[in-house]
């Protein structure tokens, strides 16, 4: 089965790593990178148009979106791993990087490769995988109508571990008709280490990300586990006792049930989207230390803490290049657009899911820094009124935490979060801006990595 | 209301008041239209603030010369009927080609201004010709109150084919954009969200060109805040004037204005 059908497009990793290799070959993200600008005009139009439908009409839209994605169970067994590693590194444009990042997904992370001019390899994919019959407040049922295919996707590709997620609260919409298989590599894939072979740079040097995010997870088989509920503002006590706001979602979404009734978590596990699997870090290791690579470790302990740091490493850059530094960006969820940060001046924050947990980090970073003039936010549309889901209202108010301008770039307020026109309106917006900047060169890494090592709770050093 | 009439370069300009609590604000209207559009925004504000709408030399009720008059005149005209008023430390609210007129007034004589409402300044650089503004103003019609056509037509009448032509004219030949830099008062712009004359882009440019200026979008409305949406202007004026204006006048014109807490 050809990778690029397996895979999402509508995912983190996938969309990180379609903003980062464009941003690489000199380009920007239109339609998320799927479409060419040209279509922009007439699919913002018919989008748009979309929100205008009923509700329900717009999430089965949306549902119907994610299912076509998905693959048929019967064919799970045809993924590849080599296949899929293979499509990653045919992203980037072929050529030496100083720096080659390997690990977790992050929006950060993307900005802080784009300045360095460095590749990313991620180590988790998503595969939706289409099944029916199964409501999506029921993951025992869930996990049995799938978990045949979970293993023959493992027993078919050694060197992957399937995190089989089920999130009712965030991603209710989309497991309506198919499953969430995350895919970690344990190992360092072939298509990674010939990628690392003959792109990194002479001297160039191998970051692993390793963001150490944990949830519950019940063990199927030896390379897999089941995770129920994901990162975002509902904990994992939440996820498995129930409670009023897992009550009040429940009802809001007309389910018979007031509390979901998972399987028993058994331990912790890396998280199934953002956490990353340790053993893949042994092996960087191992395969660098005989070809004397420099390896480092860029550590952290959620998704959320390289965005700050990484927008006040923008800011010192910009004021080093003596552009202006008043320009904040915030982006969400895989809405990214590393080229029209760098080109319209902008400082890059980006935030995880658009919960209020979220927006209180971001609020928190606006209170330690000095003041911005202007202030977009990008708000990803997941479909659904989540537990603890900002309102655009809500981010409009720290919008207007701007001194001039402060402004939901590209979003409709009043259909978020079912606005699906803003997945092309947001680039549309961006590239509307009057004021340009020059692309810089690129940041040096000790600088980049001298300002990283000074933050609290985030550890740059050599790998030992 | 009251109706106020004085004379200025001897002859009668006229004005729609309802007295309040200072500062006043004074409303100055676009190219060939007058006050008409904004007496149901004033009547709004009014409960809450000095409120004035002039009708500039040549338009509405106010006499003007037989020539068309430019910005600058305009301008000019506008602070002497200020003087004329006895208003001081005005805040000056410009719709659409009348933020030109505000604009040119505040750079000239800033003395008696101590604040700025631009709602839908006018011209984009990026459209300025007079086939392009036009085209702008046909696709921004859809989202304007249609009983504001029968106040446009009787403005056009009351100021006659010339000057109604010489406003937009003159409006195509003023460039706003080379004097927003030294309007130092704390400046409020305001832009409908469907306004196809002010694209938001332009919006943020004139914000951006503002010493001191902070850009509000209103929702479901084309160029004509005013009359389309009064009282959420309403709302946004008095909440400028009760942070922007007054921190600026406890504090000086100039400085930069305290960060504000979300709201």
């Amino acid at each position: 089965m050809k990778a690029s059908k397996a895979i999402a497009s509508f995912d983190s990793a996938t969309g990180m790593l379609r903003a980062l290799s464009r941003f690489l070959a000199g380009r920007d993200v239109p339609a998320l990178g799927k479409l060419p600008a040209a279509f922009e005009s007439p699919l913002s139009g018919l989008l748009g148009g979309l929100n205008r439908l009923p509700v329900a009409v717009r999430e089965r839209a949306y549902a119907v979106s994610g299912w076509a994605e998905a693959i048929p169970q019967h064919r799970v067994g045809e993924v590849r791993s080599d296949a899929l590693a293979e499509w990653v590194t045919g992203h980037y444009p072929r050529r030496r990087y100083p720096v080659i990042f390997i690990g977790s997904a992050n929006g950060a992370l993307v900005h802080l490769a784009a300045a360095l001019d460095a590749a990313w390899l991620p180590q988790t994919l998503l595969l939706p995988v289409r099944r029916r019959g199964v409501a999506p407040d029921d993951p025992r049922g869930d996990l049995a109508a799938v978990g045949e295919a979970g293993r023959t996707l493992v027993a078919s590709n050694p060197d992957l571990v399937l995190h089989h997620m089920h999130d009712p609260n965030q991603d209710r919409l989309m497991i309506a008709g198919m499953t969430y298989f995350r895919i970690k590599w344990h190992r360092l894939p072939a298509a990674y280490r010939r990628f690392i072979r003959d792109h990194l740079a002479p001297g160039g040097m191998l970051v692993g990300v390793d963001c150490t995010l944990r949830w519950p997870t019940t063990r199927i088989d030896d390379r897999y586990v089941f995770q129920f509920g994901a990162l975002g503002d509902a904990t994992p006590e939440e996820y498995r006792l129930g409670g009023p706001r897992v009550a009040g979602l429940l009802a809001r979404y007309g389910s018979p049930v007031r509390r979901w009734d998972p399987p028993a978590a058994d331990g912790d596990s890396p998280e199934a989207e953002w956490g990353t699997d340790p053993t893949l870090l042994d092996d960087i290791r191992a395969f660098a230390g005989p070809r004397g690579l420099d390896a480092q470790l860029l550590r952290f302990d959620t998704p959320q803490r390289l965005s700050p740091a990484v927008a006040d490493l923008y800011r010192t850059w910009y004021a080093d290049r003596g552009l202006p530094t008043g320009r904040l960006l915030v982006e969400s969820f895989l809405l990214l657009e590393p080229w029209w940060a760098l080109r319209t001046g902008s400082v890059p924050y980006w935030t995880v899911f658009g919960t209020q947990a979220f927006r209180a980090h971001l609020e928190a970073y606006l209170d330690a820094s000095a003041p911005y003039d202007e202030i977009r936010i990008l708000l990803f549309n997941h479909g659904t009124d989540s537990i603890g889901l900002a309102g655009a209202q809500d981010w409009r108010c720290t919008a207007a935490r701007a001194r001039k301008i402060g402004l939901l770039t590209g979003v409709d307020a009043a259909a978020y979060p079912r606005d699906f026109a803003s997945f092309v309106r947001s680039h549309r917006a961006l590239s509307k801006i009057r004021t340009r900047c020059p692309l810089p060169p690129s940041l040096d890494i000790t600088s980049a990595a001298a300002a990283l090592t000074g933050r609290e709770e985030i550890v740059w050093r050599p790998m030992r | 209301m009251q109706r106020i009439t004085v004379a200025v370069s001897g002859r009668p300009t006229v004005a729609w008041r309802i007295a309040g609590r200072r500062p006043p604000v004074v409303c100055v209207h676009g190219a060939g239209v007058s006050s008409r559009e904004f007496r149901p925004f004033i009547e709004v504000l009014g409960r809450r603030h000095d409120a004035w709408t002039v009708d500039l030399p040549g338009f509405g009720a106010s006499a003007g010369p037989g020539h068309p008059l430019g910005v600058r005149a305009l301008a000019d005209a506008l602070v002497e009927w200020l003087a004329a008023v006895g208003l001081d430390d005005v805040v000056l609210l410009g719709g659409s080609f009348g933020c030109q007129v505000a604009v040119d007034a505040a750079v000239r004589h800033p003395g008696r201004i101590a604040g700025m409402v631009l709602v839908g300044p006018t011209v984009d650089p990026a459209a300025r010709g007079f086939v392009r503004q036009m085209l702008r103003w046909i696709r921004n019609a859809p989202h304007e109150s249609v009983s504001m056509a029968a106040l446009n037509l009787a403005d056009y009448r009351d100021a006659g084919g010339r000057r109604v032509l010489g406003a937009f004219t003159e409006s195509l030949r003023d460039r706003i954009e080379d004097k927003l830099p030294h309007v130092l008062m704390p400046t409020l712009v305001v832009r409908g969200a469907q306004d196809r004359m002010v694209p938001q882009e332009w919006a943020e440019e004139v914000t951006r060109l503002l010493p001191a200026g902070r850009l509000a979008v209103v929702e479901d409305s084309g160029h004509m805040v005013p009359y389309r949406q009064a009282h959420a202007l309403a709302g946004l004026v008095v909440d400028f004037l009760a942070h922007e204006c007054a921190a600026a006048g406890a504090g000086g014109r100039a400085g930069p204005r305290e960060q504000r807490s979300a709201r």
